[in-house]
């Protein structure tokens, strides 16, 4: 086939397009698919009201909307995904910097350190959460404590194995980070007399302050999604009190109304956060095309 | 020094005294050590956990007694002779495998790597591993109180006969001690765990543990296929060839990281309900079949080949297809594998998604089968703790073997 680049510029062949679409089409099947037309069908649904204990559903237009995201439900199912997010974030970000700036140097068995440092990426979700249930468990765990049934404590029951897990990742990408500042800036640094703490504080952190912001952003989507945690520590109790936005929908799903509300409620909180991570992520990119 | 001396990998390498060196060095792997201890803390609690004698006693009052121990005796030396011989290889090869380590050479030739130091390390600790283990699991056993005691000391003993031979090469007293204890309660603590009580083979078929493995394994082997298979097809279409509406085609590529599988949920389990697909393995696979972020990293991939390549590979007459299959993916491997294993790491990790279109216990995956546990009597608790470290072993496994791609991949937006 003749088709060099710079002849054919601007210019599309029959074969070509038909070779791109074909390559293109089981990816846009999937999105359409399980993207874009359930997204589609639940903006829709929120216009429908479930009527006589779900028999059946009355058009209401925006209605629906304005009642269940100002309701108390959604806006408690969003406050307990919010307590999460502040119980997972900070932990995620404090320990893993520690983490990483204790790995980070020229040391013999330095791997060990670093392997160990990294081990929870091998655990699921489910995994931990099952670890954690049992090991503060009021009746049989290691520690007995009453985390999980009080309702002051039952979030952060449920984020301590997030928080724990997340030592792994979060360690991984602060040491990228700080494997990117190159050596001459922190020998400059000693040589104008920084001390250890200095150094950390004026030279250190500000550099990896990107990679911070990136680990931010996606401790914060996957605060919002979690699921299993709350799940399998409490299953969203006690009385409630640690249903997140996303439990709540789950459980929801026999009100179709309802749930869809509340899912779209969920779409722009994510939106926001995630459009933050695509900003970062764009820039990233046009760093490494230079 | 305090703990938090931030980074001083250069310190550590300046000229000083060597008595202060040697100080600042000590700190560092006690700190190093103390965080280890932080991360491996709950794992190592809830291995005790799961070797505790089922938790029945706990109801019934003090003292503290077992009500029901159905664990067999055990010994090191119980389970046939072929058994025995492969658990003693194993001890052996470990200790032979950190002395290469601690050594800072190769095997051979053999017979000036085997000193008599070294050789005490090896056949000396795996006798006291085999000796003193022993009575180690009987105490377990019998629960009678003495367990904790008899691991030290068999800890004690076994890290008194590596000491010799990490005092070679040089090393500190202190250092020398250090690494001894590790590997004394390393090699204990693996023998007692992997040996010992046969909860682990229990919790395996109470929970029945493999079916659900396989189907994970099933799920996670076709969900990564398809990703990859998508993402190279139609990264590959974005760089590589010219058609209408490409951008918009990208935009609407990239668009789907704005829609989680949490916001879609409600209405794509209502898909497979109509669709009558809840408890089939289409349900749980079809719809990650396609990801937005593989298409974006292998497009980058793509993107760094020099077009050289292209244009000498099409006056040579190949077409695109043999173009993608003989040079693009060959050449960008490393991305490729990244995603592969991330890909797989995901799919096997899924919670949300296989418990709202899994219905009947019988089709459960891994994670949630690890839901049952949580409802398991007080008797048996243990099993239902060891169920969770089980099913952590094939990602343990997965991590060890692709550890460079998985990091690769988890950092790829964070640094370029």
């Amino acid at each position: 086939m003749a088709t060099g680049r710079a002849s054919m510029r601007g210019r599309y062949t029959a074969k070509e397009v038909g070779l791109a679409f074909a390559f293109l089409a089981p990816s846009l099947a999937v999105f359409v698919a399980f993207f874009y037309v359930p997204f589609a069908r639940l903006v829709n649904w929120g216009t429908w009201r479930s009527v006589r204990g779900g028999t059946s559903y009355e058009q209401v237009g925006l209605e629906q909307y304005r009642d269940v995201l100002t309701g108390s439900e959604f806006k408690e199912g969003l406050w307990h995904s919010v307590q999460f997010v502040l119980w997972t974030v900070p932990f995620g970000l404090v320990l893993g910097t520690m983490l990483a700036v204790a790995a980070h140097r020229r040391l013999k068995g330095i791997k060990v350190f670093q392997a160990i440092f990294s081990s929870t990426l091998a655990s699921s979700v489910a995994v931990s959460s099952v670890i954690f249930f049992f090991l503060f468990n009021p009746s049989i765990g290691f520690f007995r404590v009453s985390w999980q049934s009080s309702p002051r404590w039952a979030i952060f029951a449920a984020a301590l194995p997030s928080i724990w897990q997340n030592l792994g990742l979060a360690f991984v990408i602060v040491l990228a980070g700080l494997q990117a500042v190159p050596d001459e800036v922190m020998e400059a640094a000693t040589l104008d007399g920084y001390g250890p703490w200095r150094k950390l504080t004026r030279i250190t952190l500000p550099l990896i302050s990107p990679v911070l912001l990136f680990l931010f952003v996606i401790l914060v989507i996957f605060g919002f999604q979690a699921f299993a945690q709350i799940e399998i520590v409490t299953q969203g109790g006690p009385g409630g009190a640690s249903e997140t936005l996303v439990y709540k929908i789950f459980n929801l799903s026999q009100d179709y109304g309802k749930s869809a509300v509340m899912s779209v409620g969920l779409f722009v909180v994510t939106l926001v956060v995630t459009f933050v991570q695509f900003v970062i992520l764009e820039r990233r990119v046009h760093y490494g095309d230079e | 020094m305090a703990t938090s001396d931030g980074d001083n990998r250069g310190l550590a390498m300046a000229p000083g005294t060597s008595a202060k060196r040697r100080w600042s060095l000590t700190w560092q792997y006690a700190m190093l050590c103390a965080l280890s201890l932080l991360v491996l803390g709950p794992l190592y609690l809830t291995a005790i956990q799961a070797m505790s004698p089922p938790f029945l006693y706990v109801d019934a009052g003090r003292p503290l007694h077992p009500v029901a121990v159905d664990w067999k005796d055990r010994t090191f030396f119980t389970g046939g002779l072929l058994s025995l011989v492969v658990r003693l290889l194993l001890v052996a090869l470990l200790l032979l495998w950190l002395q290469k380590v601690a050594s800072g050479r190769g095997l051979r030739p053999f017979a000036t790597f085997l000193t008599p130091a070294r050789a005490l390390a090896v056949v000396g600790g795996t006798v006291a591993v085999a000796v003193l283990t022993g009575p180690a699991f009987g105490s377990l056993h019998d629960a009678d109180g003495r367990s904790a005691g008899l691991v030290i000391v068999a800890m004690a003993v076994v890290a008194a006969t590596q000491l010799w031979a990490y005092l070679e090469g040089d090393r500190s007293p202190l250092l020398a001690g250090l690494l001894a204890l590790l590997t004394g309660v390393g090699a204990v603590g693996t023998a007692i765990v992997a040996f010992g009580p046969e909860v682990w083979t229990q919790t395996w078929s109470r929970y029945s543990l493999g079916p659900a493995m396989g189907r994970s394994f099933v799920m996670t082997i076709i969900i990564t296929v398809l990703q990859v298979s998508t993402a190279i097809m139609s990264a590959y279409a974005f760089v590589f060839l010219r058609f209408p509406f490409k951008r918009i085609l990208f935009a609407l590529f990239m668009a789907t990281l704005l829609l989680p599988l949490e916001v879609t949920l409600v209405g794509n389990v209502a898909t497979i309900r109509q669709l009558q697909w809840t408890d089939t393995m289409q349900a749980l696979v079809l719809p990650f079949g396609a990801t937005a972020l593989g298409t974006f990293l292998i497009r980058q991939g793509f993107r760094g080949l020099p077009s050289e390549i292209q244009d000498a590979t099409k006056l040579d007459g190949y077409g695109h297809v043999a173009f993608m299959t003989r040079f693009a993916v060959p050449l960008t491997r490393p991305v490729i594998a990244s995603f592969t294993v991330i890909s797989a790491l995901q799919a096997w990790n899924q919670y949300l998604w296989p418990r709202a279109v899994i219905e009947s216990n019988t089709f459960n995956t891994l994670q949630i089968q690890l839901r049952q546990v949580r409802a398991t009597e007080v008797a048996a608790a243990n099993q239902a703790i060891a169920a969770a470290l089980v099913a952590a072993i094939p990602v343990v496994i997965l991590l060890i073997a692709f550890q460079r791609q998985i990091i690769r991949g988890l950092t790829a937006g964070a640094v370029k």
